[in-house]
């Protein structure tokens, strides 16, 4: 199945690569650089990860609502349920819990295979074109 | 001692503060990052430069929380007197955007110690900005 990257800004790339499939689940390959001390996934990356899947969740509902518009993260809840390990494949997924005019509620999950690793929710501002 | 993992980039500390010996490979990938002692407390500091930007050019927000969970990590390690501790739940508030070339400070509180998790919070400012807060729970490992 074919993927393309999602966040390609420094940081998103700089930490990534993070890709996205044709069935839309995000992916993620855990290499070494991305460990602490103890050889498990980083918990800062472990939640760009999230921040990646959510955030990227977000910038696409506030496009699909208005041309142009953009998102910005007010908040971040994310829970630490197993550890990533070195050679894991993250799959992570979000969806929007719901949609006002200027915020977003988003959930989403970061899974190797059936175990989940996190569970995140975030609250996003939508900045329309015509805001600064 | 175990010899600190060097950072990609070589950045001067500002005036007063030291380099932070960094052991996780992730902390050492995104640093330097330093720190220095204010009224008996570790504070904590980095440079933001490109890599850490989102696609808007602010510094990303999951760059804020690595460093968040580096530090907030470092003072609940201390409160466990030393003990191993593993990040359970970390909640982050983006109160306003910090830019390239920014110097973030991180100053770290402990709420509260029970036997098996403590509870460290968090706020992080730009000159006199406040840019974050974050609160925490952490797992002392080995002990219910």
């Amino acid at each position: 199945m074919s993927s393309r990257q999602v966040d390609t800004s420094g940081f998103g790339a700089y930490a990534g690569p993070v890709l996205r499939n044709e069935a839309g689940s995000f992916i993620f390959e855990i290499a070494d650089h991305h460990l602490n001390g103890d050889d498990r996934l980083h918990g800062g990356m472990m939640m760009t990860l999230a921040s990646v899947v959510l955030g990227t969740v977000a910038k696409e509902t506030a496009a699909g609502k208005s041309e142009g518009a953009t998102v910005r993260p007010l908040s971040l809840n994310c829970d630490f349920v197993s550890a990533g390990e070195k050679g894991d494949t993250v799959e992570g997924s979000a969806n929007v819990t719901r949609a006002t005019r200027t915020v977003l509620f988003i959930s989403g999950e970061l899974r190797v295979g059936p175990r989940i690793l996190m569970t995140a929710t975030g609250v996003y501002a939508i900045k329309g074109t015509d805001e600064k | 001692m175990r010899t600190p993992i060097p950072s990609p980039v070589t950045v001067e500390p500002p005036q007063g503060w030291t380099l932070s010996p960094l052991h996780d490979p992730f902390e050492a990938h995104v640093g330097p990052l330093f720190e220095r002692e204010e009224d008996g407390e570790r504070i904590f500091g980095f440079f933001a430069d490109k890599r850490h930007l989102d696609d808007r050019g602010a510094v990303h927000e999951g760059m804020l929380m690595t460093f968040a969970d580096a530090f907030l990590g470092t003072t609940a390690h201390r409160g466990s007197n030393g003990k191993g501790c593993v990040t359970v739940s970390l909640q982050a508030s983006f109160l306003a955007e910090a830019k390239a070339g920014d110097f973030i400070e991180c100053r770290t509180h402990i709420d509260r110690t029970t036997r098996a998790i403590i509870f460290v919070s968090a706020r992080f400012s730009v000159g006199e900005e406040d840019v974050m807060t974050a609160t925490s729970l952490w797992k002392v490992l080995g002990e219910r």
